[in-house]
């Protein structure tokens, strides 16, 4: 029995960045919210997604897949496609 | 002050660079001290979010404002939003890769290794590339 999934903890990272970063940047009562709470909106964004993969590694730690989908691979796709998330949301942002 | 916080930024930022070069170089050869070297290359993807923190935070503004009232204010609106954001899933990687050579999978932490070394060049460049847009 493992004790700790690092590859889920990673992908719901992954995927927990993206989102807050997609939904600051779009609403601002809640970049706002995270400032208010972590005194700026990127220890906020850094501090939940260090949560998400603690309590994500830890509870999960004896899966090995989600659905069909092996854990190792979701990690990869989920991290690869979180930065490519990122930057593409920032370019279109800015071009628009 | 800013001057150390800075020294401090790039020299953690090339022991992610040079440390998971070493560790994926002896990775087969099972030595010994690949995991206290795979510990301190974890550990200092979460000390690096200090100084990268403090220059963001304190520093980054001043030079934010005159990027966006300069030539390329896509350095900011593009480039140093996607680093600030993307330096937060760094320690995120090299933990799992410490934590493969931790439980015996050693083989499978090669290309999280190596997303380590290429994240931490291409935020380094990127950091360029903030500073030369600053100059614009």
């Amino acid at each position: 029995m493992t004790k700790f999934n690092f590859y889920l903890g990673a992908a719901a990272s992954a995927w927990l960045l993206a989102i807050l970063v997609i939904i600051a940047e779009l609403v601002e009562p809640f970049k706002t919210l995270l400032k208010d709470i972590f005194m700026h909106h990127w220890i906020g964004k850094g501090v939940l997604i260090t949560l998400a993969f603690l309590a994500v590694g830890f509870l999960l730690k004896n899966k090995t897949s989600l659905g069909k989908i092996p854990d190792d691979k979701l990690a990869w796709y989920s991290v690869l496609g979180s930065l490519i998330v990122i930057f593409l949301f920032f370019a279109v942002e800015f071009l628009k | 002050m800013r001057d150390f916080v800075l020294f401090a930024h790039i020299i953690l930022g090339l022991a992610l660079i040079a440390f998971p070069i070493v560790i994926i170089l002896y990775l087969k050869k099972q030595t010994n001290w690949i995991k206290p070297l795979s510990f301190a290359t974890a550990a200092i993807s979460w000390i690096l979010l200090l100084p990268a923190g403090k220059l963001y935070i304190t520093f980054y503004p001043a030079t934010k404002t005159l990027i966006k009232a300069g030539a390329w204010p896509w350095a900011h609106s593009i480039i140093m939003e996607t680093k600030e954001h993307w330096g937060l899933l760094l320690p995120i990687i090299a933990t799992l890769a410490t934590g493969l050579v931790f439980t015996g999978k050693a083989k499978e932490s090669k290309k999280w290794w190596i997303l380590t070394i290429v994240l931490s060049i291409l935020l380094g460049v990127m950091g360029r590339i903030v500073k030369v847009g600053a100059l614009q």
